[in-house]
C-alpha cells in the first residue's frame, strides 16, 4: 500500500497566521480533495482519511453508546438506488458519530433512530437526525455534519429511539429487545485545535478497488465473521454489486421465528473487511418455494436475512433477489457500491 | 429591553410580542397610538358570547376559498396554581371575574382578542373524583420510538390570538403584570392572583412572516441555513401552506357532545424545532413536494410555489390507499407528510377528525412550530401522530424512521401536552364533574 501522509492542513495554516473563519474554509478544501476521476461502480480507496477523537462512551437503557467526533465530512445519503452527495457548505464544525450496541453480545443495531442534541453553556448548538451509515474504516455507525459554537464544554445528549420490529426481525434472547428509547448524555472538550490535529491522510492510489483497513474506536464493529467461524454450515457464497453474501443453513430455526424445519441464514458483507451490510429487501426461491428473507437480528447469528424452509436438499439451487439495496448512507469509497445488484444463484 | 425601533411597523409587533412584558407594551402603544388605531371593545354581557371557547373559524378571517386564517400573533402561557390539592371557590370568582374583564376589553375576533383556557390532566387530579367517561383526556406520553418531550403538566394554558401584538402584550400585562386597565376597562381580577406563569411561548403565523424571520441582526436563527431560503409568501418556515379547509375538521366535529364538558373540546399540544438546511439546500422543490404533500402531488405537478393554488383542499384523499402508497414508495423511496397523517385523520364517513392550529415561533432564536389540534377525544390525535410516524411503511428500508418519511427528518419534538378546553361555562378552574 502506498500512502502518502500529507502535512495537516489546519496546523500549516495557523502557521501561515491565519485566523477565524477563514482558517476553516482553507482547511477545509484541502480535507476535502477533488473525487477520483472514473470511480469505479465497485468497493474503492477514497482520496483521504481522517483521524477521530473520542467523546465517551456511556450506556443509557440497553443500549451502549460510544460518541466520536471528526471532520466534517461528504457524504452520500441513499434512496433506492440513487445517491445524493451532501456536500460541505462550510456551516458546520464536525462530523459527530456514534455506534449502539448491545452491551452483552456486542452486537452492533443498525436501524435504531437517532437524534443528537449538542448544548454548550446550556444553549443550542444544534439538533439533528443522525444517519445510519458505512465508512471503511468505522463500518456501520450514526452521523451526521453538525454546527457548533466554538471552542469550550459541550454536552451530547443522544437519543436513540427504538428498532423498529418491522424493519428487523428478532429472535432468540432478541425477542422483544430493543423496543424502548433511551437518552444518554455526554459531555466533552471541542477544540478546533484538536479537531483539525486529528491524523488526515491522501491516498495516491485513491480510486483502486480495495478497502481501508478498519480502524479501533473503542466500541465493537458490524463484522460479519470468517466463514469457518460461521455457526451453522456455510452452503455457498455469491457477490452481487461488490457486496458478497454468504448462505448458511442452521438446523433449527431460531426462537422465535414461525417454521421447524431448517433455516437459511443469509450473511451480506463488504468485500476487504467483511462489514456487515443491513437494510435491504432481500428475497430468495428455492425449489419452487418464494419467501422473504428476513432482515433478522439474532444473539447467536447476529444481523442476518433468513427464512425458515422446509428442508435444503443437496443440489438446490437458491436464487437471492435483493429488491431494495442497502439503505445506508455512505462515506467516500462505498458510493459506487452495493446499488445496482444483480440476481444471484447459489447451489447449495 | 432589546427592541429596535428602526423596525417596520409589523415587524416591531412581532419582535415586542416575542419579548414580551411591560416595556414591550409601552414601546408598542408609545408606536401604534390607540387613537390611531382603537381595539374593537368587548361584550358589556359576557354571557351572551358562545359556549365553545375552541369556536374561533367564524371570528376571524377566512379567505376567498373558505380557508381559515388564523390570527397573526399569538401566546401560550402555561399556568400553575399555588399550592397543592383543589382550588376553592374564591380562586375560581377570581378566575371568572377576570376573563369577564377580557371579554368585555376587546371583541372577541382577529381584530380584538380571541382567546381560550384549558385544564390538564394533572390539574383533574388535584381532585378526588376523576374525569367522567365523556372525557378522553390521558397525560401526555411519548408518540413515537425517536422522540423525547418534556411532557407539560401545569395545570392550565391560556392561548390568546389576535392580529393585534399590542393587544396580546396590553392582555398578558393586565392579567400577570401591573396594568390596571385593559382597552380602557378596569382591572379589578387578574389571573395572576391566582396562578402564577410557568412558561411562555410565542408564536406567528400569516404570508411573510416567517420569511421576515427567519435571520435576526443578519444572522440565521437556529434551524435556519445560511441561504435563508424561507419564501417569501410562505406562512410556515417549511414553505408551504397547510390548514385548507377541506383538510380540517370542523369546530362542530372535534366538540365534546355529552356530559358536563359537553360543548368543550382536547387540546394536544406539542414544540417541535425544526432544522431546515437539509430540507432546504438538499431537497429540489419537487422532493420537498414528496416529502410534504405526496410524490403523487410532485408527478402531477398539483403544487405550485407555496401551495396557494390548492384552493380549498390540498387534494391528499386521492393518495391515501395502501397501494398507492406502496408503489409511490417503490418508485420515489419518499412517502408523504400529509398522505401519512390523513391515513388516520377520516372517519368511516369521511369526515376530516383532527383541527390543527399550528403557528410558527421564533422563541430563543430557533425556529420552531406550536402544534395545537383540537379533537373530540385526545386519543384521536395520537391516532393520526402514529401514522404520520409511519412505522408501517419502514419495511421498504428505503423509508427510515426519519428519513425519506416525510418531514420527520426536519422535527424535533421538544414538548407535549394534554388539555381540556372546558365549555364556557365551565371555564373558571373546573371541577372534574361540575354541576
Ligand atoms: C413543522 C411541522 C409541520 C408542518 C410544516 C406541516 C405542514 C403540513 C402541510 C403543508 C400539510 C398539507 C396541507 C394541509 O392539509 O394542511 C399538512 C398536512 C397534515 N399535517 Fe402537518 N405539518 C407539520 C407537523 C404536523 C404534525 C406534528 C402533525 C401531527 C399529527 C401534523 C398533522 C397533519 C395532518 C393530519 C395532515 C393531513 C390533513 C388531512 O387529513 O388531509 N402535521 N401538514
Amino acid at each position: 500500500m502506498n500512502r502518502r501522509a500529507v502535512l495537516r492542513a489546519g496546523a500549516g495554516l495557523v502557521g501561515a497566521g491565519v485566523v477565524g473563519g477563514c482558517l476553516q474554509t482553507e482547511s477545509r478544501s484541502v480535507r476535502s480533495p477533488p473525487l477520483v476521476e472514473n470511480r469505479p461502480d465497485a468497493v474503492y480507496y477514497p482520496t483521504h482519511s481522517e483521524g477521530m477523537e473520542m467523546v465517551g462512551s456511556t450506556t443509557a437503557g440497553e443500549y451502549r453508546i460510544a460518541a466520536m467526533y471528526s471532520y466534517p465530512h461528504r457524504f452520500w445519503e441513499v434512496t433506492g438506488s440513487d445517491t445524493n452527495l451532501k456536500k460541505l457548505d462550510g456551516s458546520t464544525a464536525m462530523h459527530f458519530m456514534t455506534v449502539v450496541w448491545d452491551p452483552e453480545t456486542e452486537t452492533v443495531l443498525p436501524n435504531a433512530s437517532l437524534t443528537v442534541e449538542l448544548t454548550k453553556e446550556g444553549a443550542l448548538a444544534d439538533q439533528t437526525n443522525m444517519y445510519a451509515m458505512l465508512s471503511q474504516p468505522m463500518g456501520l455507525h450514526y452521523g451526521n455534519n453538525v454546527e457548533g459554537d466554538g471552542d469550550g464544554t459541550y454536552i451530547a445528549s443522544i437519543e436513540v429511539g427504538s428498532v423498529p420490529e418491522g424493519r428487523v426481525r428478532r429472535s432468540g434472547d432478541f425477542q422483544g429487545r430493543f423496543t424502548e428509547p433511551a437518552t444518554a448524555e455526554i459531555e466533552f472538550e471541542y477544540s478546533e485545535s484538536t479537531r483539525d490535529d486529528l491524523p488526515y491522510q491522501e491516498y495516491d492510489d485513491a480510486g483502486k478497488r480495495a478497502a481501508l483497513e478498519p480502524m479501533d474506536m473503542m466500541a465493537p464493529s458490524a463484522t460479519v465473521p470468517p466463514e469457518g467461524e460461521l455457526p451453522g454450515e456455510v452452503h455457498g457464497t455469491a457477490t452481487s454489486g461488490d457486496a458478497a453474501f454468504v448462505v448458511t443453513v442452521q438446523d433449527t430455526v431460531p426462537a422465535g421465528i414461525e417454521g421447524d424445519g431448517q433455516y437459511l441464514s443469509v450473511f451480506a458483507h463488504t468485500p476487504y473487511n467483511r462489514m456487515v451490510l443491513p437494510s435491504m429487501t432481500l428475497s430468495g426461491a428455492l425449489a419452487g418455494d418464494s419467501f422473504a428473507l428476513e432482515p433478522t437480528l439474532d444473539p447467536d447469528l447476529g444481523y442476518h436475512y433468513g427464512a425458515a424452509v422446509s428442508e435444503v436438499a443437496d443440489d438446490d439451487t437458491l436464487s437471492i433477489t435483493v429488491d431494495t439495496p442497502p439503505q445506508l448512507t455512505r462515506h467516500e469509497g462505498y458510493e459506487m457500491a452495493f446499488l445496482e445488484m444483480s440476481h444471484m444463484e447459489v447451489q447449495l | 429591553m432589546d427592541l429596535d425601533e428602526s423596525l417596520p411597523r409589523r415587524r416591531f409587533m412581532k419582535a415586542a410580542v416575542a419579548v414580551g412584558g411591560a416595556s414591550a407594551l409601552s414601546a408598542c402603544l408609545g408606536r401604534a397610538p390607540r387613537a390611531g388605531e382603537p381595539v374593537p371593545e368587548g361584550v358589556s354581557d359576557p354571557s351572551e358570547l358562545p359556549q365553545r371557547q375552541h369556536a374561533w373559524n367564524d371570528r376571524v378571517r377566512v379567505d376567498g376559498d373558505g380557508n381559515v386564517h388564523l390570527p397573526r400573533h399569538q401566546a401560550f402561557l402555561y399556568l400553575t396554581l399555588d399550592g397543592d390539592g383543589p382550588p376553592g371557590d374564591e380562586a375560581r370568582e377570581t378566575v371568572e371575574t377576570a376573563l369577564g374583564t377580557l371579554d368585555r376589553a376587546y371583541e372577541r375576533s382577529n381584530e380584538g382578542l380571541i382567546y381560550s383556557l384549558a385544564y390538564s390532566p394533572s390539574y383533574f387530579d388535584r381532585f378526588g373524583d376523576p374525569l367522567p367517561d365523556s372525557v378522553d383526556l390521558p397525560e401526555p406520553r411519548r408518540l413515537s420510538g425517536f422522540e423525547n418531550p418534556e411532557f407539560d403538566t401545569q395545570d392550565a394554558l391560556l392561548h390568546l390570538a389576535s392580529d393585534r401584538g399590542d393587544v396580546v402584550l396590553e392582555v398578558e400585562e393586565a392579567m400577570f403584570g401591573d396594568r390596571s386597565e385593559a382597552n380602557g376597562i378596569a382591572v379589578d381580577a387578574t389571573l395572576g392572583d391566582v396562578l402564577i406563569v410557568d412558561d411562555r411561548r410565542t408564536g406567528f403565523i400569516g404570508a411573510g412572516m416567517p420569511a421576515e424571520r427567519q435571520a435576526q441582526g443578519g444572522e440565521p436563527i437556529s434551524g435556519i441555513p445560511d441561504s435563508l431560503p424561507v419564501p417569501d409568501r410562505s406562512p410556515l418556515f417549511m414553505g408551504f401552506e397547510a390548514g385548507f379547509s377541506g383538510n380540517q375538521a370542523t369546530e362542530d366535529y372535534v366538540t365534546i357532545r355529552e356530559g358536563p364538558f359537553a360543548d368543550g373540546t382536547t387540546k394536544h399540544v406539542a414544540n417541535l424545532r425544526q432544522r431546515l438546511g437539509d430540507w432546504y439546500d438538499e431537497q429540489s422543490f419537487e422532493e420537498r413536494v414528496m416529502e410534504m404533500f405526496s410524490p403523487g402531488h410532485a408527478e402531477q405537478g398539483l403544487v405550485e410555489g407555496v401551495g396557494d393554488n390548492l384552493g380549498a383542499d390540498s387534494g391528499i384523499d386521492a393518495f391515501l390507499d395502501p397501494e398507492t402508497i406502496e408503489q409511490s414508495i417503490e418508485e420515489h423511496g419518499r412517502v408523504g407528510h400529509a398522505q401519512k397523517a390523513a391515513r388516520a385523520n377520516r372517519d368511516a364517513d369521511g369526515n376530516v377528525r383532527i383541527l390543527r392550529r399550528h403557528v410558527e415561533s421564533t422563541d430563543d432564536d430557533l425556529a420552531s412550530l406550536h402544534f395545537p389540534s383540537l379533537q373530540r377525544r385526545l386519543s384521536t390525535f395520537e391516532d393520526v401522530r402514529e401514522a404520520m410516524n409511519g412505522d408501517d411503511l419502514t419495511d421498504n428500508p428505503a423509508i427510515r424512521q426519519r428519513v425519506n418519511n416525510g418531514i420527520l427528518e426536519y422535527i424535533f419534538v421538544q414538548h407535549r401536552g394534554n388539555f381540556l378546553v372546558p365549555p364556557r361555562r365551565h371555564r373558571a378552574l373546573p371541577t372534574p364533574r361540575p354541576a
